[in-house]
């Protein structure tokens, strides 16, 4: 039975790869003398798009002038996309063209807003047409230039409307889903109000969010329902002194039942100073923030320190260092709390990541973090069900947690991407992204 | 307590930042409110020529009037050629911001026409200052011809290799987890041809200390998986799939699954960003070996099954849309079936307001792998062994409106931008 099987696996495989090389060599010859276009096509820029949040397969489809490769160091252009939120919602895009091989010392650096209301095509459309714009003093060196028009129309200009809304932007929303089979269902509602102004000089905003979450499970004689709820009412508001300093507070309150909180409330006023002008924060930051308030809670059940409600005073510290460029990117905060009343209630919290091309076709990441818990002040007296305690229902006294992951890859072959075939739907297969925002 | 400490804080919060709100934002710099003004340095130029080929610049007569000051000098080359350098000089908003093109004109090429094509290149140089005003979006870019993806010099011929591992752990003191996952592919892909091929194998290990017990959770999975598509035309495509997997989720030990598939496409492939209709039909063998006997006292089977997958997607201004309808049945018993349906919008109502729609349901009757022996509270609640179930659905709905200054570019990054979050696609 066993070899059998063994055998059909080999076969298929066989086969699999036979079809394989068969269709591969019968597509591979050569095509018939390239025409002058072609010549051009293979002395276009090699463009790199350093950019997670990109429509890829779009930018590929909609600029043909230059030819995308999937490694950095092969690249003439490498375009570092990186984004900030706008006051009103919508993100500021800043495109870093980073000249090298022969395009080595000539960069640039271009800007793309969209607002909240954009919809996914207008915002790749948006993309790409910087990506153009950006791209055109690079093919104007290389001879491909000679087939690209570019055309100009005088339009009246639209008049700048006052803003009456004097910076402020609101954003109602609210959410739903179901899931479920014969003997699981899950249902979850949440609804948030914002409203913020984001100007240079100052930085004000406000959430309202309530959050409900149900699980049901239904097997053999075992019915089992668990619910969690949360609502929290926050605010921050920064004032800015100058490219380095900032002052400001938080406010926050709420209720949440993992934490066995009935009603929380903190103010914490803060001071920020970052190392790099904050012009730059997309790119680079060494920000050290300074917290300093009270916590006022009531337990929803007795904590084991016998409390039913209680108010601390705390500090805390946090140091974040960000960087991105071209080889990749750093990110790590650490940051500590420690309260008053009692110092030996402090938390530590370690969090890093790493993501670096250092060596042709060689990708290395590494995140993770870890605290040290000395400051659980919420946890309930009374036991804790099985199910709580697998569905991670509710908060366990713990002196520690951590997580960590690292990856690494190797790529090698052909190094161009200009290639989109949706044929048979573009599965996923295998590699991995990630995203920091 | 509680209330004073609110009221208090909330005084506070108001008092701090009340001067500071009065105070109107600075205005952007000049240079975001027109047209780059350039200075041209450039001995027998045609200025009529350049005024009309690059329309979207003002024009100084002084060199410390303009903003891009453009230096043209010419040389005799060798080869008799004329070579002309081009120095953009950034002043003002610009300074710093320099670019340096070289053409040259073969020699018995008429003067107006090197001066014209010299026009040309400069337009596109320019883009670099044009870029950073608003006037960029009344720019249009197009090229003129149509050019295969493939036109490049690859000595790979377009196969491509990675190899990959990654890990990811997390624990405190009652809990502990850990990951591991390991691929290879290699894969080729162009127009006429798409290979796919890689093999996964992942592991999975959490702990949980309740009281005195531990209750340990593992699952793992390995697969082997190929594709090939041949393209006939815009519109249809044939190939196959192939896979070899194992996993302890679905009491599978090793399953075997050639497939030969067809696909149809009612749009141009070519337009797929924008828009797909596709039918794809799929003539499944199984060959599976179970870890333990079924419900159906199988310990293993060969089966054919046939499916068919209709996908729709549109990404248009007003937003997305995307349904897909799938069924399947076996051949030897036409009951053993499964339908799923599922559809997503994402819609811009009106300015500002916009509603997300997500829904699938699967009817199943086909789950012919289940274990005969029951499951423990721990798996069903840990969700990892599949359980017998008719249906499968999940929907969500999200509605959310913005109004106020929608137009505000302000960015300010003080005081972090709220948490960070990461995300991982694999």
């Amino acid at each position: 039975m066993r070899k059998e099987k063994v055998r059909k696996i080999f076969l298929s495989l066989l086969l699999g790869f036979c079809l394989v090389f068969v269709l591969s060599a019968r597509f591979s010859f050569p095509q018939e003398k390239s025409s002058d276009i072609e010549e051009m096509k293979k002395t276009a820029p090699k463009v790199f798009i350093d950019c997670g949040i990109c429509d890829i397969d779009h930018i590929r489809t909609e600029i043909t002038f230059v030819n995308y490769v999937r490694d950095r160091k092969e690249a003439d252009v490498h375009v570092l996309v990186t984004s900030l939120r706008t006051g009103a919602q919508g993100r500021e895009y800043t495109l870093a063209f980073i000249g090298q091989n022969r395009f080595e010392g000539i960069d640039d650096t271009h800007k793309y807003f969209t607002e909240s209301t954009d919809t996914e095509d207008e915002i790749r459309e948006g993309m790409a047409k910087a990506l153009k714009v950006g791209l055109m003093s690079y093919v104007a060196k290389t001879p491909i230039a000679s087939r690209i028009r570019l055309s100009y129309s005088d339009v009246v200009e639209e008049t700048a409307s006052e803003d009456k809304w004097n910076y402020w932007v609101f954003t109602i929303s609210g959410d739903g889903q179901l899931s479920g089979e014969e003997s699981y269902k899950s249902k979850s509602l949440s609804g948030s109000f914002n409203a913020s102004r984001v100007t240079p000089d100052l930085k004000i905003s406000l959430s309202l969010y309530g959050s409900h979450y149900q699980e049901n499970f239904d097997y053999d004689s075992t019915s089992l329902e668990s619910t969690q709820d949360s609502l929290s009412l926050g605010g921050l508001v920064v004032k800015s002194i100058s490219d380095h300093w900032s002052y400001g507070a938080y406010f926050d309150s709420g209720s949440s039942t993992f934490e066995n909180i009935k009603f929380g409330l903190t103010f914490q006023p803060a001071l920020e100073y970052n190392l790099f002008p904050y012009s730059q924060s997309t790119r680079r930051q060494l920000r050290f923030l300074y917290k300093i308030g009270f916590d006022s809670v009531r337990y929803r059940e007795e904590t084991i320190y016998y409390k039913m409600k209680e108010t601390l005073w705390e500090q805390s510290l946090s140091i974040t260092f960000d960087i991105k460029e071209k080889w990749g990117s750093i990110s790590t905060t650490l940051s500590g709390s420690h309260y008053f009343h009692d110092v030996s209630f402090y938390r530590l919290t370690l969090f890093n990541i790493l993501n670096i091309q250092v060596v042709k076709g060689l990708n290395f990441f590494a995140f993770g973090g870890g605290s040290r818990i000395h400051d659980q002040f919420s946890l309930v007296k009374g036991d804790i069900s099985l199910d709580e305690v697998l569905l991670k229902r509710t908060q366990l006294a713990t002196g520690y947690d951590y997580f960590g992951a690292v990856g690494l890859s190797f790529t090698f072959g052909s190094i161009f991407t200009n290639v989109v075939n949706p044929r048979f739907g573009s599965h996923g297969y295998g590699g991995m992204q990630i995203i920091i925002d | 307590m509680m209330k004073k400490n609110l009221l208090c804080g909330v005084l506070t919060f108001i008092c701090l930042f009340l001067p500071a709100y009065a105070q109107t934002p600075s205005k952007g710099s000049a240079i975001q409110n027109g047209k780059p003004i350039v200075f041209f340095d450039w001995e027998g130029a045609d200025f009529d020529l350049l005024k009309n080929t690059i329309n979207f610049v003002d024009y100084a007569e002084r060199a410390d009037e303009a903003q891009i000051n453009i230096q043209v000098t010419t040389r005799e080359a060798e080869s008799g050629n004329t070579e002309y350098t081009v120095s953009f000089i950034g002043q003002g908003d610009y300074e710093g911001d320099n670019d340096e093109l070289k053409y040259s004109a073969a020699e018995d090429k008429p003067e107006i026409e090197k001066q014209k094509e010299l026009a040309g290149l400069i337009k596109m140089s320019l883009m670099r200052y044009v870029g950073k005003t608003p006037i960029s979006d009344r720019v249009s870019i197009t090229f003129l011809d149509k050019v295969e993806p493939t036109d490049v010099e690859d000595k790979w011929n377009f196969w491509v290799f990675s190899l990959s591992a990654d890990t990811f752990f997390s624990g405190e003191e009652s809990y502990k987890s850990g990951m591991l996952n390991g691929s290879l592919s290699a894969n080729r892909v162009t127009p006429e041809l798409k290979i796919r091929m890689s093999f996964s194998a992942y592991i999975d290990d959490s702990r949980f200390k309740f009281e005195d017990q531990v209750i340990k959770s593992d699952s793992d999975s390995q697969t082997l998986s190929g594709l090939v598509v041949k393209s006939i035309s815009e519109h249809w495509s044939v190939g196959g799939f192939f896979s070899a997997t194992s996993s302890t989720y679905s009491n599978v030990k090793l399953a075997l699954n050639p497939a030969p598939a067809i696909e149809y496409n009612a749009f141009p492939y070519s337009e797929s960003t924008t828009h797909q209709l596709r039918f794809l039909y799929r003539l499944n063998y199984k060959s599976v070996r179970y870890r333990e006997e079924t419900i159906y006292e199988k310990t293993y089977e060969n089966l054919w099954q046939q499916s068919l997958e209709i996908a729709f997607e549109v990404k248009k201004k007003w937003g997305t849309a995307s349904a897909s309808l799938d069924g399947s049945h076996y051949f030897h018993n036409f009951g053993k079936n499964r339908i799923r349906i599922s559809g997503e919008l994402s819609l811009r109502l009106f300015k500002g307001l916009d509603l997300n729609i997500y829904g699938r349901y699967s009817r199943i009757r086909d789950q012919l792998s289940l274990p005969r022996e029951g499951l423990s509270v721990e798996e069903v609640l840990l969700r990892q062994k599949q359980l017998a179930t008719s249906y499968q659905y999940s929907m969500s709905v999200g509605l959310s409106y913005t109004f106020g200054s929608l137009k505000s570019k302000v960015v300010n990054p003080r005081f972090g931008t709220g948490g960070r979050s990461i995300s991982i696609t694999m």
